[in-house]
């Protein structure tokens, strides 16, 4: 290959060179400033987190094109994951000084990892190859392993550190073995060549391709912790530090659903490809389709059984992952842009405040330590019932709106969908009940003993009303988004016809 | 010359090797040594393919497998030291103050 086809256009990445070169830096100021300048790491994070933003902003009107031979896509639906994943991280930072401040942990590398994970993360959303994929996988992952284990003398997270890391290797062991098989049946690691060798029929090795497509599907199951791979998300939500579980949740589900679409979506969407193309297509369609029904059901109800705030709300994002993979099944990227900002938004507010009422060492988790807390702290309580609504589905926050939106489109789409419609509605009916026990728990009950009020950086504060406004401005102006996620979609796959 | 269907076997028994290891392992080191047991079957399909495809492209995924194999090498001992550090075992049965 000639060096002019690789195409290699840095403007295209700026926004990974960013998060990358912030990351070093950051452990660089760690290394050599004296104890003052260590304060800057935040405030450094947060302007190069927006500079990453607006490098992606001002990649949107080069939009639909290719760099660096197919390994770099950049469409919307790159851009649009990309900017929820820095939205993302944002919020996280932001609530980061608190809990760092609060732990009197050293918050150099914290800063630094997490512009590495953020990396990750950005190279998901943007790869156009297999390679790329597991490359953004594993370097978001890694960071996140450490992160997770951050709390180094804490035999809990020590625990939860531990069991991530092994779990999370072992999917990535899966997915890779799936993409080793991908490319040997087809010849390529490329996504958008896999989805051509696909509609010409001219797979080399047709049960291979089978084999690898469903050992992908665990691999991404696995990292998108919907049933039936979901079994360390609990406990690694528990015993991680609150904040970490907080990013676990949100930023790297967005990024690997990005992955996933691009895979499964655009690569294997090949729904009338001759032979094994089409035969792939509806495999993949109706394990996602079990999956999504099982990971509803099986989230909604065990966390009904849940007394720990953060298990609750790892079985509710289980639940609402099942959610997502609806959205999934349209095989558009619109609905599951959209339900993942607003679960991101609502899910960051919610560890948010479990954070802020923790205590040191996430002594106070458990859902009865918030009884009766809901007038001494009213800034926290009513954010906190804001946000248990919204994972509801009540309106009129961005919860209801998200749902709304992938039920509608699943329904429109195709009439195999609507069963698992209606088994969502069913599970979003069941999920009221363990969303508003901890309001009735803060309002309705006498208050617990030794209750200290959380004392709020100004940092966290802003973080926390980011995430109230965005929860209550996308449930009322949800076109906002959407706008941006549907017109966009015919133009991204012109391009792939094109190509 | 050898046939690629000899590769492949060899790297599937490979990799069923190491996910059976990972599930009936006790030792969170054997586990770990599991898992690039199953890292390294993966490089050994790319190597056969790219080289039956004749392409470059598997040897260069191998590469950055590798890559990334040492990179999760380095931080999953550093985790194994600090639990070893504050538990002074390595058995994952011990691994149980978060139960489901």
């Amino acid at each position: 290959m000639q060096f002019s086809n690789l195409n290699l256009d840095y403007f295209s990445i700026l926004p990974e060179i960013i998060t990358a070169v912030a990351g070093v830096l950051l452990m660089l100021i760690d290394a050599f400033a004296k104890k003052g300048g260590r304060k800057i790491g935040p405030i450094f994070s947060i302007v190069s987190l927006v500079a990453t933003g607006v490098a992606i902003v001002a990649l949107w009107p080069r939009a639909n094109s290719t760099s660096f031979a197919g390994m770099i896509v950049n469409d919307h639906l790159r851009l649009y994951f990309a900017l929820v994943v820095v939205v993302c991280s944002i919020i996280a930072t932001l609530m980061a000084s608190q809990f760092l401040d609060d732990e009197a942990l050293p918050p150099g590398e914290f800063y630094a990892l997490m512009m590495f994970a953020t990396t990750g993360m950005l190279m998901m959303a943007s790869a156009g190859d297999l390679v790329m994929v597991f490359l953004g996988l594993e370097t978001s992952s890694i960071a996140t392993y450490v992160m997770a284990g951050y709390r180094r003398t804490d035999l809990r997270a020590n625990e939860s550190s531990l069991k991530y890391f092994l779990l999370g290797s072992f999917s990535a062991a899966f997915l890779l073995y799936g993409m080793a098989l991908t490319y040997g049946a087809t010849g390529t690691t490329n996504i958008e060549a896999i989805r051509q060798v696909l509609m010409a029929g001219k797979v080399i090795y047709p049960q291979m391709l089978l084999v690898g497509g469903a050992m992908m599907l665990v691999g991404f199951g696995f990292k998108i912790a919907t049933a039936p791979f979901h079994l360390w998300t609990p406990d690694v939500y528990e015993g991680a530090p609150t904040l970490v579980t907080a990013i676990l949740a949100t930023g790297p589900k967005v990024a690997v659903f990005a992955s996933f679409l691009r895979v499964f979506a655009e690569g294997f969407g090949a729904p009338n490809a001759p032979d094994v193309g089409g035969q792939l297509h509806d495999n993949w369609i109706q394990a996602l389709a079990i999956m999504a029904a099982i990971g509803m059901t099986f989230g909604n109800i065990v966390a009904l059984a849940q007394r720990n705030m953060k298990r609750m709300l790892a079985y509710s994002s289980i639940a609402h992952g099942g959610y997502t993979l609806i959205g999934f099944l349209t095989t558009e990227y619109a609905p599951v842009g959209f339900y993942m900002l607003t679960y991101a938004l609502m899910s960051l507010g919610a560890f948010a405040i479990v954070q802020m009422l923790a205590r040191q060492g996430d002594a106070k988790t458990e859902i009865s330590d918030y009884a009766g807390i809901g007038f001494e702290v009213p800034n926290l309580s009513f954010a906190l019932a804001l946000f248990m609504l919204g994972m509801a589905g009540i309106p009129p926050t961005a919860g209801f709106m998200g749902k709304f939106y992938v039920f509608k489109s699943a329904w429109a789409s195709s009439p195999n969908l609507r069963w698992l419609v209606i088994i969502a509605i069913v599970n979003s009916i069941i999920s009221v009940y363990y969303y508003l026990y901890p309001i009735v728990v803060m309002f309705f009950r006498p208050q617990a003993e030794g209750f200290i009020k959380p004392r709020l950086t100004a940092m966290a504060q802003v973080a926390l009303d980011i995430t109230i406004i965005g929860t209550l401005y996308f449930g009322l102006f949800p076109n906002s988004a959407l706008r941006i996620l549907q017109q966009k979609a015919p133009a991204a796959q012109q391009i792939a016809i094109q190509k | 010359m050898v046939p690629l269907s000899w590769y492949l076997a060899l790297s599937a028994a490979l990799f069923t090797i190491g996910v059976a290891g990972v599930l009936v392992q006790r030792n969170v080191i054997s586990i770990f040594m599991c898992i690039e047991l199953m890292l390294n079957s993966v490089n050994l399909t790319l190597i056969a393919f790219s080289r039956f495809l004749n392409q470059s492209t598997g040897q260069l995924f191998v590469f950055i497998v590798m890559a990334v194999a040492a990179a999760e090498a380095a931080v999953g001992l550093a985790i194994i030291i600090s639990v070893f550090r504050n538990r002074e075992t390595l058995s994952v049965d011990e691994e149980s103050l978060l139960k489901l």
